[in-house]
């Protein structure tokens, strides 16, 4: 499969190319090459040298001016020792897809690989995807195809899915004040385990089938909820509740407040990974929060924010705080933060009565980027409660230079220091030269 | 078959006989413009300059650490103005890195696991795995798969 996406892409961008010439295109192309080493003891040594390259290209415009053209993917080739995996190359192919829009209805239609994300829906998927707006409020989303697979798990010839999948959301949306919808997605069978390393006994495990509902409200400028709960039709239980409220009493300040609610079973009942990590299935999950932000002025937003999380095997707090400056017409960007999480013991790494998970989280960067030149500045430091690998904290610092050569080709290098429980020195660097022609347009450098 | 999962074909039959009975009267149904008519400048947006009324769709921190919420139900109007490669970042089926090395030179855009968090996953897993899960439950895992097997 890999090796035909190899071949596939940059057939595609080929093919593509006639195209480019005469519509509307935007290219996206960030290539990177990266440098770092690994170095343990007891371990060979290896240097690691991974070029990248990511690229988009959107063809606009052609036929009627209503059909485009949308691939994005990335390749990659190890100079010296393998970086990853055991190919030397890989590659994925993210999306490809050829896309019609109607004039009306807002009416769009996509053929290929796309991802779709409605409702309870987020996939991806190789095949067809619909969506129009109907008379009285309603609109209409549907999809089909083929399942897009990723890597086999260990000790099996599968990732987990089936190989078709569809779906679709169905949606009211009533005069700018509330909107409901009901969405699912079906995907054929789990394919049969081989089980030469079989999930442990009880382990749940099996077809990816979720039917869901999703509301949004809004009574009054001010005042904004919305969310979705999802229902597992295979365990035959809720999965999920999620749901969102948004207050803004004033026009510069916005109160929020989030609440999930997970069953374990249902959540990661499609997940081999999941299915194999989690020991205790019959776990409920809760995380409840608030978030403030209030813009103080043009140039600074203040944010504060708490979250508990709730399992059955203990609670924690994480609260914390952000400030955020915008200077010289938006070129000079910088923010600090902090985090504290305070965590029951049973949330450390290695979970005994005296153990403890909480760490604190210190966060500033700093990023000026002018019409020609751009530098930043970006550091973190987790500093643990109790220490871990004999390490009581972890940070990096990330310096970043760079030269935009046009304003739409940037050069730019990376050197990123630090220590940490894994590593006494861990230093990286990368070059970056980055392309975006549609450079003030749309997706533009955002 | 479960009768709990007839559901999913009566759904999509009534989905379609709606929308072919609506179907002679979308003409009279308007279109959001395929992208924004003015370039954005680079950064955090405020929709609010020029559109009063979407002010919940102001790029403050709390939308940016919430977008999935918008993103599920108004993902037409992110793509006026983002290209689906924008949300790619980060969301995808196999990524090759984290997004904040692709990104080192805009530390100014939100991005998951900055830092060491080869070691805090260990301590984020236990504490939220539901978390982990939206990406990495049935794709992004390759990384995952090494360790845990």
């Amino acid at each position: 499969m890999k090796k035909m996406l190899y071949h596939l892409f940059p057939a595609l961008i080929l093919l593509a190319l006639p195209a480019v010439a005469v519509a509307d295109t935007s290219v996206d192309s960030t290539s990177l090459v990266r440098f770092f080493q690994d170095s343990r003891p007891n371990f060979t040594e290896k240097d690691f040298i991974p070029a990248t390259q990511f690229l988009g290209v959107d063809v606009n415009k052609l036929g009627d001016g209503n059909l485009s053209l949308h691939l994005y993917g990335w390749g990659r080739a190890d100079l010296a020792d393998k970086s990853y995996n055991n190919d030397q190359a890989d590659g994925s192919l993210t999306y490809g897809y050829a896309q019609y829009r109607f004039n009306q209805a807002n009416g769009m239609i996509r053929l290929g690989r796309f991802f779709i994300n409605e409702g309870i829906i987020n996939e991806q998927v190789d095949g067809l995807g619909v969506h129009t707006d109907l008379p009285l409020g309603f609109e209409f989303t549907a999809f089909g195809g083929a399942t897009v697979h990723s890597v086999d798990m260990p000790g099996e010839r599968t990732d987990g899915k089936g190989d078709g999948i569809a779906g679709g959301r169905l949606n009211y949306r009533y005069a700018g004040i509330f909107e409901v919808g009901v969405s699912g997605v079906y995907e054929s069978n789990a394919p049969v385990l081989t089980a030469d390393q079989p999930l442990a006994t009880g382990v749940a495990f099996g077809s990816h089938r979720l039917l869901g509902g999703d509301v949004w409200l809004s009574p009054h400028p001010m005042v904004e909820a919305r969310g979705h709960s999802s229902y597992n039709t295979e365990t035959e239980e809720f999965a999920e509740h999620s749901y969102l409220l948004n207050l803004r009493p004033h026009q510069d300040l916005v109160l929020t407040g989030e609440f999930n609610d997970y069953r374990d079973r249902s959540v990661f009942y499609s997940s081999i990974l999941f299915s194999s990590l989690l020991t205790n299935l019959n776990d409920k999950s809760r995380t409840a929060g608030g978030r403030a932000t209030y813009q103080l002025s043009k140039t600074v937003e203040l944010s504060g924010d708490f979250k508990r999380y709730s399992r059955e095997i203990g609670k924690s707090d994480r609260f914390g705080g952000d400030v955020r400056f915008t200077m010289l017409n938006n070129s000079l960007r910088t923010g600090l933060g902090y985090h504290y999480l305070r965590s029951s013991p049973e949330f450390a790494i290695i979970a005994t009565a005296t153990s403890s998970g909480s760490f604190h989280q210190v966060r500033g960067y700093v990023l000026h980027d002018t019409k020609s030149y751009l530098a930043a500045l970006d550091a973190i430091g987790y500093f643990f409660k109790q220490d871990i690998n004999s390490r009581s904290n972890a940070w990096e610092v990330i310096t970043s230079l760079g030269y935009h050569l046009t304003p739409a080709l940037t050069l730019s290098g990376d050197v990123s220091y630090g220590m940490n429980p894994q590593f006494d020195d861990d230093l990286k660097g990368l070059i970056r030269l980055t392309y975006n022609a549609t450079y003030t347009g749309k997706g533009g450098p955002k | 078959m479960k009768s709990s999962t007839l559901i999913f074909p009566i759904l999509a039959m009534a989905g379609l006989i709606i929308s072919l009975a609506a179907c002679a009267q979308l003409k009279a149904l308007p279109s959001l413009p395929p992208w924004h008519p003015e370039a954005l400048e680079a950064g955090r947006v405020s929709c609010t300059e020029c559109h009063e009324k979407l002010s919940t769709f102001n790029h403050t921190t709390a939308f940016v650490k919430d977008h999935r919420f918008y993103a599920s139900s108004d993902n037409r109007n992110c793509a006026i103005c983002h290209k689906s490669s924008f949300c790619n970042d980060c969301h995808t089926n196999q990524v090759e890195m984290k997004p904040s090395i692709k990104l080192g030179n805009r530390p100014d855009r939100e991005m998951p696991h900055r830092g060491d968090f080869t070691t805090l996953h260990k301590i984020e897993g236990k504490l939220d795995p539901a978390s982990c899960r939206r990406c990495h439950g049935r794709a992004n895992n390759e990384r995952c798969i090494i360790c845990h097997r």
